[in-house]
């Protein structure tokens, strides 16, 4: 068990012209399950390797418990990974597969046996342990390269997509199966991946990621609840946060949010950081937090607007996505409507914003511009 | 496919080594990996084809009597030396007929097995054995074939009542490169006809399921479909066998020895037959034929990747 | 499939009148190609006066004895483990040798990468003409002609590039992660060219084992410059020296051919698949 302490990590590749890692801060506490997401190609396996020792360091330092490791090999930094093709070696049966990774640690027989059995008992890999992983299922083959983690009982397990070759019903069950793994033995545990689900329900905290750099640390929901800029607020959620193009009026003191016909009082946010916004932000809403009807009409916090024409119903059985252009607006929006809805392509509605779970985005710098609370002094009521 | 593409090209470009790096492997490991291959290599091939080329340039006779002679060797040779002319022509008869002849055969091969033909497993296997034989066991067998008196090709003429027509195949100079050149070809046709087989299995099903439905006969098919769609096969067949004749010396050597009357002399068997039959005792001289022809099947060999480089780049 | 498929049995009937020429021609050449294969295989069981009387009958009385007489009065069996010795070491050093040098091309990035790379493929175009002639005087310097060690070394040296080549092709499509799973687990370089690249390449190594095999027990003009006593020859060379010095003794010779075409038969009749992709590997990759 152990941390992991990652500072000012970059990585250049040789001839790539960009860095493929910029740096990179990041401390993984002991026992903690985190996980790096980001899309397809932000560096995300990179860092990986790097702390693998798989991969040299460009600059920065990776240390574990407390000591530099860039110049350990990688066979010497105690830690054991799980790779997106599995990487079973072909030519032995599961039990050397697993077998394989204790005999040059100076283990005893007996013990590499007690080890191998219990992990493939835990595993549900007591049937297989003769067959070759030819002779294996995709689940079992992934259950096959947790187990070869396991055995080895290392200071930190490293994951790099590891369920992203099952299909979504396995992906529940094995994804469910980690992370029970993972709190059982305490183990610090690094996971990349780009599916935001996993993200999600696997990590204590999730690190996101974008084009090499870190763009938002924090527990999965916080994150989730407060993105610090439209990159996370898009990436986070399926699908993702609308976000709306408006125009802001106003003095010094009280601000107005424009948009198509429909003009909002921006009580959420400081004037005079509004103030400095040139005029221009970008008002970020979740689909859930837009009602296609009048479930709280009276509330203050909603705000109706009219006139907003259907594009598309896309009904999910649990959920119905109906797609809106509002008069006025370029951006289409998506409301998370109950299983049901009424809308019809072509019709027009109404809908009602939660301007108490908005977020409103710099245009120019996507950062978010932090609210103030400001439900006490407007005597808005509580929200369950 | 065949790869002709330069091999040197396909190199990864090789980044200066850093410290930690999953490709990067100790010297010791290197060493230990590539020196034997590379202490082989250096004694036993390099050395030699360097040596060669120095011996090109001077007269070597036993108990090291060694002298300069410059490009005289190269001189005789290209004006003087009329066995090497005559080894040069029968060389390139034989390259370019028997290579049209193995490419062509083999391809005829192939598309008979491809035409759904009964057996087509257990002809393969017959029809390629002759690869398997050795340049003296097929020249032996053929050496009895074309026996003027008991051997297969007269038997059959002479059982044909065409008697007139009989032959001392590999006596006479008329006939004899031709015989020789029946033989080779007998020996390869399979190689050819494997190649094109596999490539026919690879062409992609919908391409010809389609032309099926355009009601294309198989003669409309074989031209206009399948003949095009295996040029790389074709062309690449073509430059190996090419190239391999170029060098042919075990089976006239076994068969004719380059006789009657140097009318199967090729470059290899004269210079053998240089360095080791006549009494010339000179090493020097077969050396400048070997180093000449090299660079010829070289320039071969340089002229014809680039042209395929150029074209062949078939997309499915 | 060129001719169009049968859909009724009149139409069937038609179809097999149709490819008539073609089932005739396809006959023909089996008899062209297996037929002289045959025709040995008979006369090495006769004796030459029986032969000469009528080359193409059949065996009246089977002589099995006369491959006793071919292996012990003609010299074949010493040919025989000539031969033997020369291929087997030297496809087991092939073997070795050559895996060695593509698991560092198709693994490892080094200085002089390129260079290595290029000098033992440019032996794919070397033509044995080349070094032949220097390669007879450098032996008789290192006192290896007219030894079986020696053959060895230049059948290694000139086999090493297809091997290679070969090898090289296979072993990079071996995935990298196996590698760093390897290393992760605590494996050396060599440990793991040893336990992973070398098992995992194992139907890659069978190909240019029988490769080097056919070709090495075929090879002819090496030995013919690099041998010359009678008890060092290999198979081809006592073959040529026997039809030099018996030249009218066809029946002993068809015995001799069929000792050497013995072993590549049986390995054919066992792998033939292997060794059709063996023989055709340099061409098609
Ligand atoms: N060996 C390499 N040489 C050069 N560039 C590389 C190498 N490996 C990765 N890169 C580059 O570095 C960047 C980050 O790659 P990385 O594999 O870390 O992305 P990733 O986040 O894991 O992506 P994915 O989700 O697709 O696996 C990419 O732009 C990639 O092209
Ligand atoms: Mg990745």
């Amino acid at each position: 068990m152990a941390t992991v302490a990652i500072t000012a990590l970059s990585k250049l590749y040789d001839g790539g012209g960009e860095l493929a890692v910029k740096d990179l801060s990041l401390t993984v506490a002991d026992g903690e399950f985190m996980v790096l997401l980001g899309p397809s190609g932000c560096g995300k396996s990179s860092v990986l390797r790097m702390i693998a020792g798989l991969e040299p360091i460009t600059s920065g330092t990776v240390a574990i418990d407390g000591k530099v490791v860039n110049e350990v090999p990688a066979k010497d930094r105690d830690i054991a990974m799980v790779f997106q093709s599995y990487a079973l070696y072909p030519h032995m049966d599961v039990f050397n597969n697993l077998a394989f990774g204790l005999r040059r640690r100076g283990i005893a027989a007996s013990e590499i046996e007690r080890r191998v059995q219990g992990a493939a008992a835990k595993l549900g890999l007591l049937p297989f342990l003769k067959r070759k992983p030819h002779a294996l299922s995709g689940g079992q083959r992934q259950r096959v390269a947790l187990g070869r983690a396991i055995v080895r009982e290392p200071k930190v397990f490293l994951f790099d997509e590891p369920l992203s070759n099952l299909d979504a019903a396995l992906r529940v069950s094995t994804r469910n199966e980690l992370i029970r793994q993972q709190r059982e033995l305490g183990i610090t545990a690094i996971y990349v991946t780009h599916d935001q689900i996993e993200a999600m329900t696997m990590g204590h905290r999730i690190c996101i990621m974008s084009k090499g750099e870190v763009v938002q640390i924090g527990k999965p929901l916080e994150v989730y609840r407060n993105p610090a800029n439209t990159f996370v607020a898009r990436f986070l959620g399926n699908p993702p946060m609308n976000l709306i193009p408006v125009t802001i009026q106003g003095d010094a003191r009280s601000h107005q949010l424009r948009f198509g016909g429909t003009s909002l009082a921006a009580r959420c946010w400081p004037a005079e950081r509004l103030s400095r916004l040139d005029g221009k932000a970008l008002l970020g809403i979740r689909p859930e937090d837009v009602y296609e009807a009048s479930p709280r009409s009276g509330d203050e916090r909603l705000v109706a607007i009219t006139g907003a024409s259907v594009v598309a119903v896309e009904p999910l059985g649990a959920e119905t996505l109906v797609v809106l252009s509002l008069p006025g607006v370029s951006e289409e929006v998506i409301v998370r409507s109950g299983r049901e809805s009424k809308l019809r392509p072509g019709e027009h509605a109404t809908i009602q914003l939660d301007l108490g779970a908005a977020h409103l985005f710099d245009q120019a710098t996507t950062e978010v511009i932090a609210r103030i609370d400001v439900k006490r002094e407007a005597g808005w009521p509580r929200t369950a | 496919m065949t790869n002709f593409g330069p091999f040197w090209r396909t190199a990864r470009q090789s980044p200066p080594p850093s410290a930690l790096d999953a490709r990067r492997a100790s010297r010791t490991t290197l060493i230990v990996l590539l020196g034997p291959a590379l202490v082989i290599y250096a004694a036993f091939m390099i050395y030699p084809v360097l040596r060669t080329f120095w011996n090109s340039v001077h007269v070597i006779k036993p108990h090291n009597v060694e002298a300069f002679v410059g490009l005289a060797n190269f001189k005789e040779l290209l004006g003087n030396d009329f066995i090497f002319w005559k080894a040069v022509g029968n060389t390139a008869i034989f390259a370019i007929v028997a290579t049209i002849a193995d490419v062509l055969g083999g391809l005829l091969l192939a598309l008979a097995l491809f035409s759904g033909a009964p057996f087509v497993r257990t002809l393969r296997l017959i029809w390629f054995t002759p690869v398997l034989m050795s340049y003296v066991v097929v020249g032996v067998i053929w050496v009895w074939i074309y026996d003027y008196d008991w051997g297969l090709a007269n038997v059959i003429l002479r059982s044909l009542g065409l008697g007139s027509l009989e032959q001392s195949w590999l006596g006479d100079p008329r006939t004899a490169l031709w015989s020789v050149m029946v033989t080779h070809i007998w020996k390869w046709l399979g190689f050819n006809m494997i190649i094109f087989l596999a490539a026919l299995y690879a062409l992609p099903g919908d391409v010809l399921g389609a032309a099926e439905l355009d009601n294309c006969g198989w003669f409309a098919k074989l031209v206009h479909i399948i003949i095009p769609m295996l040029r790389p096969t074709i062309v690449n067949l073509t430059v190996l066998s090419f190239i391999g004749k170029m060098m042919i010396f075990d089976l006239v050597w076994i068969m004719t020895g380059g006789g009657p009357l140097w009318s199967t002399e090729t470059v290899s068997t004269y210079v053998y037959k240089r360095a080791f039959d006549w009494n010339t005792f000179d090493l020097g001289y077969p050396s400048a034929i070997a180093v000449l022809w090299f660079l010829i099947i070289l320039a071969f060999i340089v002229a014809l990747t680039r042209l395929l480089r150029q074209r062949d780049r078939l997309e499915f | 499939m060129i001719a169009p498929a049968a859909k009724s049995p009149a139409h069937n009937w038609a179809a097999h009148l149709r490819r008539s020429p073609l089932l005739a021609f396809m006959l023909i050449y089996t008899v062209i190609s297996g037929g002289p294969f045959l025709w040995v295989a008979v006369m090495s069981l006769r004796t030459t006066p029986e032969i000469f009387a009528s080359p193409y009958a059949l065996p009246s009385r089977v002589h099995w004895e006369k491959f006793v007489e071919a292996w012990t009065k003609s010299n074949y069996g010493t040919y025989f483990w000539n031969s033997t010795i020369v291929v087997v070491t030297a496809v087991a050093l092939l073997t070795i040798i050559g895996a060695m040098v593509a698991h560092c091309l198709a693994r490892y990035r080094f200085r002089g990468n390129r260079l290595v790379r290029f000098v033992i493929l440019s032996g794919l175009i070397l033509p044995p003409q080349l070094m032949i002639l220097s390669l007879f005087q450098i032996l008789l310097e290192y006192r290896l002609y007219n030894t079986l060690t020696g053959l060895i070394i230049v059948y290694v040296a000139g086999h090493l590039a297809i091997t290679v080549y070969i090898l090289e092709g296979f072993f990079a499509q071996i995935p990298q992660d196996l590698f760093d799973a390897a290393r992760l687990d605590g494996y050396s370089d060599l440990e793991i060219f040893w336990r992973i690249t070398l098992p995992i390449g194992v139907p890659a190594l069978f190909t240019t084992v029988t490769l080097n095999f056919i070709i090495l027990w075929n090879e002819f003009l090496y030995a013919v410059v690099l041998l010359t006593e009678d008890d060092k020859r290999t198979l081809p060379l006592g073959i040529m020296h026997f039809m030099g010095s018996h030249q009218l003794d066809v029946g002993m010779l068809a015995t001799g051919l069929m000792i050497a075409i013995g072993p590549v038969i049986l390995l054919y009749a066992l792998f033939s698949e292997t060794m059709i992709k063996g023989m055709t590997a340099g061409a098609v990759r």
